[in-house]
This record gives structure tokens, sequence and C-alpha cells, in this order.
């Protein structure tokens, strides 16, 4: 039990490094990931107040709230990704573009 | 040709000749140097013939299935004013060769984007198109992949172009079916263009 704990808490703590750290956050963002962390830490050294909480729900068990709240968070960053993309795609035909009108030759 | 006439050709990122052996007397030679896509390399041109002046635009697929004899008369409709867009139909016009598959899947996409839109065209994937863009210098594609057709019908309606189709000859060469886009890609293009239409 203490291995899984510390291996969980090291993963997460890399990726709260890599995320708080990155600097397009505003602040408010980087404080609720802060809070985030905390209290995930919070859920991986007392495992029981998940069943608590999971309860108050009426969830069986704290495993499954976790387990349906990552789905839910992971979709959502999913799409978030996906707009991203699609903006990302439209500055590069943008950029594409650009480059091919400013460079079009006339043959002869 | 005709004299003021300007040739746009538009290499989308190829990886072969095809920049070097493009680049005939009298053509402008656009190139994207990373592969974007039909819609993108169509906007490009288009963009580039609004910078250039042009008054109308013909688009024309690469794959030799359209015939430059037909130029002529639909930019005729487009210079009497009788249409803002002549767009090509295959199914007016003389088709050579093709499938028959093929065929009834284009009437029944040119269905259903009749019942979506509301504008009532026969052929609705037919990349020979006349556009007055002097007059609709709003006119841009902004579908980098192949829901640019849907999307140009879009534009006919919210820009309220007047179309109009026109025969014209189309040949199915072995070269032109090997080129053309299969018609699973269809399943692509709805997904594409539902997601253009949520996400704007």
């Amino acid at each position: 039990m203490i291995f899984i704990k510390i291996f969980l808490i090291v993963v997460l703590s890399v990726v709260f490094l890599l995320v708080a750290f990155s600097s397009r956050f505003r602040t408010y963002q980087r404080m609720s990931v802060i809070f985030f962390y905390i209290f995930l830490a919070y859920l991986i050294l007392f495992p029981k107040v998940a069943d608590k909480v999971a309860h108050f729900f009426g969830i069986g068990r704290g495993v499954d709230l976790i387990i349906y709240l990552a789905i839910a968070i992971l979709s959502l960053i999913v799409a978030v990704l996906y707009a991203k993309v699609k903006m990302d795609e439209r500055a590069i035909t943008k950029i594409v573009r650009e480059i091919a009108i400013i460079e079009a030759k006339e043959c002869r | 040709m005709r004299p003021k006439d300007l040739i746009v050709v538009v290499d989308d990122g190829s990886k072969d000749h095809s920049y070097a052996q493009a680049c005939l007397e009298g053509v402008h030679l656009l190139r994207h140097v990373v592969n974007l896509g039909q819609g993108a390399a169509l906007e490009t041109g288009i963009e580039y013939a609004k910078k250039m002046g042009c008054k109308y635009v013909v688009t024309f697929d690469a794959d030799g299935q359209h015939c430059a004899e037909d130029i002529e008369r639909f930019v005729q409709v487009l210079r009497e004013d009788k249409a803002d867009i002549v767009l090509c139909s295959r199914f007016l016009g003389r088709a050579e060769n093709i499938p028959t598959l093929k065929k009834y899947f284009l009437k029944v996409a040119a269905f259903v984007e009749r019942v979506l839109t509301g504008v009532s065209l026969t052929d609705t994937h037919n990349g020979f198109r006349a556009i007055n863009i002097a007059k609709f210098p709003d006119f841009s594609i902004t579908q980098n992949r192949m829901s640019h057709a849907s999307e140009i019908i879009d534009l006919i309606k919210r820009l309220k172009m007047r179309y109009m189709e026109l025969p014209c000859t189309i040949r199915y060469s072995e070269y032109s079916i090997s080129k053309g886009q299969s018609m699973m890609n269809s399943v692509n293009i709805i997904v594409e263009y539902i997601l253009a239409k949520v996400i704007k």
C-alpha cells in the first residue's frame, strides 16, 4: 500500500510541476491547479475519505467516484485540446497561405 | 487561352516534381510549404486572384477531368450578370465513363445538401465553378480539406448569391478515377461538416 502511494504521489507531483510552472497560466488557473493537487494528494494518502465523499453522492466506492471524475475530466481535456489544435491549424493555414502568395512566381 | 486570363496553380506541398512541372509559360505558380488540403489550396488561389485584381475566378480540378473549352460559357454568364456563381453539373452534361455507383452516390449527396441548405443543385461535389469574386469579396473558404464543397453551398446561401448550374463535360479517365476521393471519405466530410458547425 505504501509503495503504490509513493508511486502515485511521485507521478502526480511530476505532472503538477509540469503544469503549474508552464508559463501559459493565469494566476487563478495556477491557484486552482495547486488546490487540485493538494486535494488529490490528500485522497492518495487517505483513501477512506474518497469513500465518504462517494457515499455522499450515492456511489459505492471512492475509487469508482474517482474513475467517473477522471473520465469526465479527461474527456473535457480532449475537447479543449481539439479546439486548440483547430486554432493552431487555422494559424498554420494563414502562415502557409501568406508565404505562398508572397513567393508566387510568374513562369515564362 | 484568352489573352487577359491569369492561370494560377497552387502546389499543395507536393513532395514530387509537380512544382517544377507546373511551371509552364504564363502560369502563376504558388506553393504551400506543407500540405493543407484541397479547400486550403482553392482559397489560396482565390485570395491570390483577389490580390491581382481579378473579377472572376474559375476553379478547376487538377486531375484532367474538366475541359478548358467550358470556361468561356461559364464566364459569359457572370459577365452578363445572370448569376454570381456558376457550377458545373455532370448530370446536365455529358459525363464520360462515370462509374454507376459514383453516379447514384453523388445524387444522394446532392439531395442531402438540398434538404440541409435549401440550395437546389444536381451536382454538389464538382470542382468546376466560376465565381464573381469582385462582387463577393467575402467569398472565402475556411475548410481546409474536403468539406469545402459543402462550405461553398453554405456560402451561396449566406451571401445570398445567385447560382446557376450549367452542363459541362467530365472525363473519367483511369487517372482521374485513381486520383478522385473514395466514396468512404464522405463519412469524414459529414463529420468535418458537423464539427465545423458546432465549433466555430
